[in-house]
């Protein structure tokens, strides 16, 4: 049995995560995945791809799911307003199914 | 001219030296594109290990000193961070082509220190049988922390004008804070704690003390190849960027030296000593600094900051620093 959700995905550097974090926090929302990331974008090349590495300069890809299509959109809209002048950054949203729909409510 | 000579020969025999010679060999294979790489995970051990062991070398001695001694010598290091922001804020920041948080930024680093410049220049001095104060590392937050503050300040103070508000005051404490947990300065204080407050003797004469001299020749390889890709972002970026990082790690040496030997000639600050303070002046931060002013002026473009520390003024201040302060106090100070 699938309920719907929706999927934020934000692929930015590590150096923000502390601050992701803090926005998801903040918008009631308690479970995320980072899976660590590298390519390239728009900003500049980032490391994984270099021969050696300083660490500030790695890339994660940040995944939370919202049962209410608003919440996500409130995420990525301040996530977006925070950082994209600054920093490397893309945020999208997915539909998703998921099961135990109940771990996904926002407080 | 017999003193020049003595200079040029010695300036000459250090670049033989193994830790300058890993350098320029990690720029080298990085140029010509191997695919050798050292894992980030050992980068890091690696750091760690060289200040722990610095710290741990400098806690023990420190027991024995007289830290009266010490505040000359840290009053200096206190004003040649600031001072070197300050020179920057007002050169390189107001060059065409440079934007000004860019060039504060990039001053701040110049006057924060590396930890891997300090390894390589005291395995360099130990290798001389140069003498300083064990104290001498324990520098480095003066210099480190007041530099990135007042490049923190300065950029906020010059953003706030912009937008025209005069929002907030800058939040020095977190600063200090953030700093201070870097893992380059924790594992340093850590070590100057544990140094002077237990019994390391056993596991720093098996450990820590003989794999320093190894695991700083892969230091050295892994800045050198670090060195040729941040290069490539240096291009990007206004030409000013790389004349500065060649000319302000030996600038302020210098300047510190200067500064230095007047201690020396005042108090007693032994040569070793000036050298150390010269070479620490004339890093900038690769590890810990960054991070901080990435955190604190977002706005300013890591390229260029990054890029002028780690792509050229570490390997200057290295390769072309420690030997001309060594050269140079062997002349002043008649070693």
């Amino acid at each position: 049995m699938t309920q719907p959700a929706t999927k934020v995905v934000i692929v930015t550097e590590e150096v923000i995560l502390k601050g992701i974090v803090k926005i998801i926090d903040q918008a009631g929302v308690h479970g995320y995945t980072v899976l660590p990331a590298r390519g390239k974008g728009s900003h500049n090349v980032r490391s994984g791809a270099e021969p050696s590495v300083s660490t500030s300069h790695t890339n994660v890809q940040i995944e939370v799911i919202v049962a209410d299509k608003t919440t996500a959109q409130r995420i990525a809209d301040e996530v977006a307003e925070k950082y994209f002048d600054n920093f490397a950054a893309i945020v999208y949203l997915t539909p998703v199914e998921v099961l135990r729909g109940d771990k996904f409510l926002a407080d | 001219m017999e003193e020049l000579a003595e200079f040029g020969t010695r300036l000459i025999t250090q670049f033989q030296k193994p830790t300058l010679g890993f350098l320029i060999g990690g720029m080298i294979i990085a140029a010509l594109g191997s695919r050798l790489t050292i894992a980030e995970s050992i980068y890091k051990f690696i750091v760690f290990m060289l200040l722990m062991r610095i710290g741990l070398a400098g806690g023990m001695e420190i027991r024995d000193a007289n830290l009266a001694d010490m505040l000359l010598p840290a009053a200096i290091a206190v004003v040649v961070g600031i001072a070197i922001v300050l020179i920057g804020r007002y050169t390189l920041a107001l060059l065409p082509g440079v934007r000004k948080e860019d060039g504060i930024a990039t001053a701040g680093l110049f006057g924060a220190v590396s930890g891997s410049t300090l390894a390589a220049g005291m395995g360099i001095l130990e290798a001389e049988s140069v003498f300083y104060e064990g104290w001498v590392p324990a520098l480095y937050p003066f210099m480190d922390i007041p530099a990135l503050v007042a490049a923190i300040v300065l950029a906020k103070i010059y953003l706030n004008k912009q937008k025209g508000e005069s929002n907030g005051k800058v939040d020095i404490w977190g600063i200090i804070k953030e700093s201070l947990q870097g893992s380059a300065l924790s594992a340093l204080l850590l070590g100057l704690a544990l140094g002077l407050l237990t019994e390391p003797g056993k596991v720093f004469d098996t450990f820590y003390d003989p794999l320093f001299k190894g695991l700083l020749s892969v230091l050295m390889l892994i800045m050198g190849m670090e060195a040729y890709a941040r290069l490539n972002e240096l291009r990007k970026v206004a030409h000013w960027y790389a004349v500065y990082a060649v000319v302000a790690p030996l600038t302020h040496g210098l300047i510190a030296f200067g500064l230095g030997a007047i201690a020396h000639f005042t108090v007693g600050f032994s040569p070793g000593g000036v050298i150390l303070l010269a070479i620490m002046a004339g890093s900038s931060s690769d590890i810990s600094g960054p991070p901080t002013l990435r955190a604190a002026i977002p706005s300013a473009n890591p390229s260029t900051y990054v890029g002028s520390s780690t792509g050229v003024g570490t390997p200057v201040a290295i390769a072309i620093g420690i030997p001309l302060y060594l050269a140079l106090a062997s002349v002043v100070f008649d070693m």
